[in-house]
């Protein structure tokens, strides 16, 4: 590498040759070469295909021949979908508050509100309970964080397989309550508890890990404060806890309400999306029946809505000076 | 301690139960909480594993006596369910593809990420910010938003640059599950990768540049070397998102276990073809289990930490 400059005396060596070009470019521009995979990929990726689904969601449909849009129409299909108009074009309503079960916005929001609510009262709980010191510690962090690395379709399988009549435990006897109907699974309103649970078993460990990391950034000698002015363990919960872990708190519910809006693997496993049509389902269904525009305005929406969040939440973040951005 | 202070007074007898036991927390906090704790370990560790122990059973009971199984224990015991659920379908292929698919994605992620990992996590630059910012949208945006114009491209329905060029056919390979899965999970190695980079001290990169080093051979000689532990764990967190995904994996590929199939097809397949069949619904979940339990087991601590940098350094 020494060497480099003289090289170009001796045989022409077009590696080196190369080496020594990007060498002499500016921090900047050095910086911006090699991020250049990184465009590319996410540029076709990610970006290209968002703007050329907003594009498509400004075209009518046109069933007739597939593949293709209609004509331009301008932001009509949003009107339509947020309006209701567009509600018996396809193939589940996209909001019909007379039918919360078997409409996407309703479905989803349902699902999310339910889901991170349970997930980030049982991740506390087992965030306060890792964050002890006690033997066979290690092992009880794995059977935490085994279910969430449970891929998609086996956590729907597995809570398929434990509702499905006559075969898992908890269909027979939550139907002779009264809880459930005989058929859960063919059932909108129980198909959506039971997806809940899927994610509840899934997604908690994540909540716990997040608030973990926030537990242990607390100052212990705060406790011994606490300790010697005889504050009880709730007190002690409620005065340093909770409020110094708020923030990280904060951070894992952003995160894991953005990605229970998305979903869709564990609908499609434990029953399917006529039966529970989440946002995700949606569009995938309403695609599959040529509506290529609806399903674009459709998935748009739901981008639209996540990126608005999250940037008002970065930007809130900065201000904070908590963000590492 | 606690119980030494002696400020809990009551004035009343506790007129039920409930009350008692506040009564008796108040009066012995540390027992009561040992015990509670104990309590707490206990229930998180039934609810977190006893649906994959509830699996096994079901699995080892023979199909004819699922209908009168109790959720404890074994109704009969037939482990060569675990030889049937290769024989009725080539289940090994599926996982096989599923872990092929899931190498190529993280070794494609870690080559491209590491570098963005490099600039973001060392460099201070204009436009370095909103960049980032950028970059960390794009992983929460819905796959459902990617999926129209992909499927299109992948399936050569777009004309490229509107010169007749179409891309190629990626519709039913790996690419078309390893190229958009790369781009979703980018930024968070990116961000795992930076928070490593942005650690190793400025002096050590610097004296490899004054020993005549270039930056690029001072990333491969100085920083990759040394930041090996955040490499293993964005690789780690990149496997098992990939192995576990669902919506590009479903949508992108076929399910022919001959074209690149992956675990979902195979294990849709048995709740297709014979829909009696629960035991080997059963025993095929727990097997594709295995190789993530098996990293989890391993890399407990790299998971943990990628997954809290990932999300709280952002």
């Amino acid at each position: 590498m020494a060497g480099e400059r003289r090289t170009s005396r001796r045989a022409f060596r077009p590696d080196l040759a190369l080496l020594n070009r990007i060498e002499r470019l500016s921090d900047t521009q050095f910086v911006y070469l090699m991020l250049t995979p990184v465009f590319v990929l996410l540029g076709s990726m990610a970006i290209w295909p968002l703007i050329d689904t907003f594009q498509l969601s400004l075209h009518a449909d046109s069933i007739t021949t597939s593949g293709a849009t209609g004509d331009f129409t301008g932001l009509e299909n949003y009107i339509e979908m947020l309006t209701g108009n567009a509600n018996t074009l396809l193939p589940r309503p996209f909001l019909d508050i007379s039918e919360p079960f078997t409409s996407a916005v309703s479905v989803t929001l349902i699902f999310t509100v339910v889901a991170v609510l349970f997930e980030t009262a049982l991740g506390f709980g087992m965030a306060l309970v890792l964050d002890k010191q006690f033997t066979g510690r290690r092992w009880v962090r794995v059977a935490i964080i085994l279910p969430w690395a449970v891929p998609i379709v086996i956590q729907g399988m597995i809570f398929y397989l434990i509702f499905t009549p006559g075969v898992g435990f908890a269909a027979g006897p939550l139907a002779d309550l009264g809880l459930i109907s005989q058929a859960p699974l063919a059932n909108s309103q129980d198909s959506l508890l039971v997806v809940i649970l899927s994610d509840i078993w899934k997604q908690s460990a994540f909540m716990a890990l997040l608030i973990l990391a926030g537990l242990q950034s607390i100052d212990r000698d705060l406790y011994n404060v606490a300790k010697v002015t005889g504050a009880s363990k709730i007190q002690e919960f409620w005065t340093i806890t909770f409020p110094l872990v708020l923030p990280t708190l904060l951070i894992a519910l952003l995160f894991r309400t953005i990605a229970a809006l998305k979903v869709y693997g564990a609908i499609v496993t434990v029953t399917n999306c006529n039966t529970l049509p989440s946002l995700t389902c949606l569009v995938v269904s309403t695609w599959n029946a040529n509506r290529y525009a609806s399903a674009a305005t459709i998935a748009f929406i739901m981008a639209a809505v996540i990126a608005l969040a999250l940037i008002g939440y970065l930007w809130k973040l900065r201000d904070l000076d908590y963000g590492g951005v | 301690m606690a119980k030494k202070t002696g400020r809990v007074a009551f004035d009343s007898e506790p007129s039920n139960v409930i009350e008692a036991f506040a009564q008796r927390m108040m009066s012995r906090p540390q027992s009561v909480y040992q015990v509670l704790f104990y309590i707490a370990v206990g229930f998180f560790l039934l609810i977190s594993l006893f649906p994959l122990y509830w699996l096994m059973i079901l699995s080892l009971t023979p199909q004819s006596n699922i209908a009168g199984m109790n959720a404890l224990t074994p109704n009969g015991f037939n482990p060569g369910v675990y030889m049937q659920i290769f024989e009725e379908v080539p289940f090994h292929l599926y996982i096989m593809n599923s872990l092929i698919i899931a190498a190529i994605t993280t070794f494609v992620v870690l080559l491209i990420g590491s570098i963005g990992g490099y600039v973001f996590g060392r460099y201070e630059f204009p436009g370095r910010t909103p960049l980032m910012l950028g970059v960390l949208v794009i992983s929460y945006f819905p796959p459902a938003a990617f999926l129209i114009p992909l499927f299109q491209l992948f399936t050569g329905n777009i004309d490229l640059f509107g010169l007749g060029i179409s891309y190629p056919e990626l519709y039913n390979t790996p690419g078309a599950v390893t190229l958009p899965l790369s781009a979703l999970v980018m930024p968070l190695v990116i961000f795992i990768l930076a928070t490593f980079y942005g650690q190793i001290p400025d002096g050590l990169e610097d004296a490899a540049r004054i020993e005549g080093s270039t930056r690029i051979g001072a990333l491969f000689k100085i920083i990759v070397p040394l930041s090996a532990p955040g490499v293993a764990t964005a690789g780690v967190l990149t496997f098992i998102i990939v192995y576990n995904e669902f919506f590009f994996s479903f949508l992108m590929l076929e399910g022919n276990p001959q074209e690149w199939g992956v675990l979902l097809h195979g294990i849709f397949r048995y709740q297709g073809t014979r829909s009696q069949a629960h035991n080997l619904m059963a025993a095929a979940s727990l097997v594709g289990v295995i190789p993530m339990a098996a990293i989890v087991a391993l890399a407990q601590d790299k998971i943990v930490s990628g997954l809290t940098q990932g999300a709280l350094k952002e």
